[in-house]
């Protein structure tokens, strides 16, 4: 297929890369951002706001510690409210950042190598936000090791044939291959930046953090390979992660959660939302930071396209999903639609679909396609049409099931609005950090796109 | 385009072509012959292998819409290579819907909720069918839907193999614009239809029995079929000009990374519907594995495990292997067959508890798939093996030094 | 007291081509131990200077192996032999369930010596290393490259080595200390 990315390449009005650079001019471009430009105003007032968000995240855990989850709004018969939506929510995000750094790569296609440094960012910091929701739901949070099998005085293990005890191990897998694949990926990086760095300390810590890389072309070809190997590893592990989290739900019989449709229908939904918080980051930041010669409107399209088909797949998970309700002639299933429908939670199922499935069909419009503020809202919709979904997913099938006596509504409080948001701020404060102290950017690997970087045998 | 000036290479089909086509027929008829026997001695177990036949050859021909839809939207030599082997399979379409209309004679045979309600015995399930009949599992609804279907993916065919065509002769227009219009949509307009092909014709054998991802799961086995079937055919053709110079191992290494996927995503949705209903246990669901488990099933069951996934999956991981089409086709044979397998583990079940394969679960299908192949290859060298002026020609007409991986 | 000996003896190209060329000509005249330095990973290049064994995938293939079987046969000891409990009435060993957390391990121990061993093999982390007292080589990491000859290579002598780089048409030669 390397024909094939530099034919779609050259077929596309837009390139990669905008002509001119060279491998000097493409390093001190980016490294630049974090090397020499101060930090601006906006800069602190933003990365101040989203400080404070995670100041008040903290402050409503910690509130959480002192009283219990009975601050939050979960009860019988709904005890999997916001952590849940919201773990899944976040999970799902991160997956964009393996699926560009990972699928992306193993496709030869390009143009990620201007985006995947930041997505994998995005990644790491959406699975910490997500890893928070299972550890703090767990009750008594303090005893959350107990869930990974150790040998213990009471002599028990985990219980293995439960989809929570394996999303333990896909989380926890995830977030380990992620942060290496990451890591690796900064470490030729750390290299330029401790060559370009003046103050001293700067040099310390970016010398340190490359590991002495010196680019040889013997760590070259094993890099490559291992490089190659994790992601040919991290593309199945994506997949199944949210696959696993899927299983979370359709595993128990809850009409609504039990269906064979979850896997790819969830994974398709990750990517989607994954996409939008990719483009809700990448628009501004190119902007800013005066990236459009490095992330194209090509890359805007593309992403637009991949938003494009993996809605088009949420959108045959639900329409499958009702019409096996409807065909089944399973009475409980056939509820289950109607209660989305017409139930307490109409008005948040009617929100999804046309968040989720009727507006993100504009990005058929190839203009659009190309136009970064539209794009924007339409990414924003997009995410909170992926939160609304999990929501309707979790409270709607948990609060009437099979017996009417067991009915009940969900009422979210005040503390679980401030761990949701205050996650958000906690993710943005972490993207702040990382613009300014990291290369957001895969310097090497813009090197190998320009032309200079091609040789013959 | 400039680069077409420099062809020297007849990019028209060899003989051999038309050589296996006559074969084909010979055998399609013979067996054919055996089959309208059987029909008169075992109708029902005719119209169950005829079920089983018809969608083996059924899915070859739609993943390869599939797959040339795919190519027209993502581009790259690998799909160029092989779109006119896809294109005809594709075309094959007509015949496919005139093979179909036996399956109207078949349906009160094949399908319980055909069936007067009065004969069927089990309580719950002629309660379940007393509604679903009146709405949607009704034979005119079967026909009609049916012939939707056919319409949808005819109309397809027709624009894409139309369009190509054009570009076979000098001063071609430039129809890459037209082809990624319609396979866009086509792709979502095949998912969608296959899905409820998949539910009317197999799914609904047992009407009490649903699983969501069915569709899918049939979607993944055409599409694996499809690029199997083309890995074979590119291999028969391989041995002559002038596909022996277009065929590069870049191209091939690409076919297998393709085999490799779609056996991916075949063990992954398999894997998924059996764990949820393993897990969840059911009655109304769990019966399917039940039948496809015990009473010998299980033994084609392991067998599919096996061949369809594990030792593939492991020969497939090796980059040498996959760019080596002389190894390459018998994986690709191997997962033909296991298409076959798999279907017939699907369908056959639903009949008997016990494992039986009737002698017409051989026969029908290998008398579909000789007249298919006879109108496959007559398709096959109707055409160049190249459109020479479309767009895309170059990447396939370079040298073969050109393109290193 | 004096440096006893050189590290060796390095030269300074403009382009890629340049390199892979020069290190192409280095081997060919019979120098073994030799390395090219680039700022991006050039194809090919490694097989010039004499590189053909790749270690990585074997290591990552027994990384696999083992997280496979680590994570299957725990899950089994755990759940059908060392604690047999009841759940739901599923069997102790309920292979289906099993099958998740095996994979998981399975990529986890293969990813983590993709990572590790690439490192290991590398030679990684090496704060120090000589090549790095050549000033012009912190463009190594810029738009430079590199290639070195080793004292330590038999064919190795100082003035020799030295008109043979010259007569690459390198931008520079420097020595290297150890």
């Amino acid at each position: 297929m390397d024909e094939q990315s530099k034919m779609t390449a050259n077929a596309q009005e837009t390139p990669v890369m905008e002509p001119g650079y060279t491998f000097g001019t493409v390093t001190e471009k980016i490294s630049a951002i974090v090397l020499t430009r101060p930090a601006s105003n906006g800069w602190f007032v933003g990365f101040g706001i989203a400080f404070l968000m995670t100041m008040m995240m903290l402050y409503a855990i910690g509130y959480l510690f002192l009283k219990g989850v009975g601050i939050w709004g979960v009860t019988i018969p709904i005890g999997w409210g916001f952590a849940i939506i919201n773990f899944v929510w976040w999970i799902g995000i991160g997956h964009a950042g393996t699926l560009i750094s990972a699928i992306l790569l193993l496709l030869r296609q390009s143009w990620r190598n201007s985006i995947n440094r930041f997505a994998e960012a995005m990644t790491l910091f959406a699975v910490a936000c997500a890893g928070i929701f299972p550890g703090i739901h767990v009750g008594r949070p303090w005893l959350a090791y107990w869930l990974f099998p150790y040998p213990s005085t009471m002599g028990v293990w985990p219980q293995f044939r439960s989809p929570l005890m394996w999303d333990v191990f896909a989380v926890s897998t995830y977030a380990t291959i992620s942060a290496l694949f990451w890591f690796i990926g900064l470490v030729p990086d750390m290299a330029t930046l401790r060559d370009r760095a003046t103050h001293p300390a700067a040099r310390i810590i970016y010398g340190m953090l490359s590991l002495g890389w010196r680019g040889s072309a013997r760590h070259w070809h094993r890099y490559e390979t291992a490089y190659l190997l994790l992601a040919g590893l991290a593309t199945p592990l994506v997949l199944s992660v949210h696959t696993v989290v899927s299983f979370d739900f359709a595993v128990g019989i809850v009409p609504g959660w039990h269906t064979t449709i979850f896997p790819p229908y969830f994974v398709a939904g990750a990517i989607y939302s994954g996409f939008a918080m990719v483009l809700m980051l990448a628009i501004p930041i190119r902007k800013i930071y005066n990236l459009e010669d490095f992330i194209t409107e090509l890359h805007l399209q593309n992403a637009a396209k991949v938003m494009l088909a993996t809605g088009l797949i949420v959108a045959y998970g639900y329409g499958i999903e009702a019409f096996m309700g409807w065909y089944s002639g399973d009475r409980y299933d056939a509820f289950t639609l109607w209660n989305r429908l017409h139930g307490p939670y109409a008005i948040p199922y009617w929100s999804l679909l046309v968040c989720n499935i009727f507006i993100p069909q504009v990005l058929w419009i190839r203009k659009l396609r190309s136009n970064p503020v539209a794009l924007f809202f339409v990414s924003l919709v997009i995410l909170v049409g992926m939160w609304l979904e999990r929501f309707i997913i979790v409270v709607v099938s948990l609060s009437r099931d099979f017996l009417t006596s067991s009915w009940g509504m969900y009422y979210p409080t005040r503390w679980d609005w401030m761990t949701y948001v205050g996650t958000i701020g906690m993710f943005l404060a972490a993207i702040f950090l990382f613009v300014r102290l990291l290369p957001m950017i895969s310097i090497f690997e813009m090197r190998t796109l320009l032309p200079e970087a091609e040789v013959k045998e | 385009m400039s680069a077409v000036a420099k062809i020297n290479l007849d990019l028209t089909a060899p003989e051999v072509v038309k050589k296996i086509s006559q074969r084909s027929l010979v055998i399609g008829g013979v067996f054919a012959v055996i089959a309208v026997v059987l029909a008169f001695i075992h109708p029902d177990e005719f119209y169950r292998a005829y079920l089983l036949g018809f969608m083996c050859w059924l899915g070859v021909a739609l993943g390869s819409m599939a797959i040339l839809m795919i190519r027209h939207l993502t581009g790259g030599g690998w799909g160029t290579v092989i779109r006119r082997i896809l294109g005809a399979a594709m075309r094959t379409l007509p015949l496919l819907f005139a093979l179909f209309i036996p399956m109207f004679f078949g349906i009160h045979r094949l399908y319980i909720w055909a069936q007067p309600l009065g004969n069927i015995e089990d309580k719950h399930l002629r309660e379940h069918l007393v509604q679903i009949t009146q709405t949607y599992l009704t034979v005119n609804g079967f026909i009609i839907r049916a012939i939707f279907y056919f319409a949808v993916w005819n109309v397809l065919s027709f624009l894409l193999s139309k369009w190509s065509m054009q570009t076979d002769s000098p001063n071609a227009p430039d129809n890459s614009g037209r082809f990624k219009a319609v396979s866009g949509p086509g792709l979502i307009l095949y998912g969608f239809t296959i899905s409820f092909a998949a539910i009317d014709w197999i799914m609904s054998l047992d009407p009490s029995w649903i699983s969501t991802i069915f569709g899918l799961i049939i979607l993944i086995g055409e599409v694996l079929s499809a690029m199997c079937f083309a890995v074979v055919v590119e291999r028969i053709l391989f041995d002559y000009k002038p596909m022996s110079e277009m065929l590069k191992p870049d191209f091939v290494h690409d076919h297998g990374k393709w085999m490799l996927a779609f056996i991916m995503v075949w063990a992954y949705f398999n894997f998924s519907q059996w764990l949820i209903i393993w897990a969840g246990n059911l009655p109304a669901e769990i019966t399917f594995y039940m039948r496809r488990l015990n009473g010998g099933w299980g033994y084609i069951g392991m067998i599919l495990v096996l061949f369809h996934f594990v030792i593939p999956f492991a020969m497939l991981l090796s980059r040498p292997f996959k760019r080596n089409i002389r190894k390459l086709v018998w994986v690709a044979v191997l997962l033909l067959f296991m298409g076959y397998l798999d279907l017939l583990w699907i369908i056959e079940p639903t009949f008997s508890k016990t494992l039986a394969i009737t002698v017409a679960d051989v026969v029908v299908p290998i008398a579909i798939g000789g007249i298919w192949l006879w109108y496959f290859f007559r398709n096959l060298a109707s055409l160049p093996l190249l459109p020479a002026y479309d767009t895309d020609a170059h990447e396939v007409l370079q040298p073969a030094h050109d393109a290193h991986a | 007291m004096k440096r006893e000996r050189m590290y060796g003896i390095m030269a300074e190209f403009d382009s890629a081509q340049a390199l892979i060329d020069a290190a192409k000509r280095t081997h060919e005249a019979g120098y073994n131990k030799i390395d090219a330095y680039s700022p991006f990973p050039i194809e090919g290049l490694a097989e010039e200077i004499g590189f053909h064994r790749d270690e990585v995938p074997l290591v990552v293939l027994i990384g696999g192996i083992v997280g496979g079987l680590t994570g299957y046969l725990m899950q089994y000891w755990m759940s059908a032999v060392d604690y047999p409990l009841n759940i739901g009435g599923k069997p102790y060993h309920s292979w289906p369930a099993f099958i998740v957390i095996t994979f998981e391990m399975t990529i986890l121990f293969a990813g983590i010596s993709a990572v590790f061993g690439m490192l290991a093999l590398n030679g990684l982390p090496m704060p120090y290393h000589p090549v790095f007292n050549v000033p012009r080589f912190s463009s190594a990491s810029k738009d430079r490259f590199f290639l070195i000859v080793f004292s330590s290579d038999p064919k190795y002598d100082a003035a020799g080595t030295r008109s043979f780089l010259q007569g690459l048409q390198p931008r520079s030669i420097s020595e290297v200390p150890s």
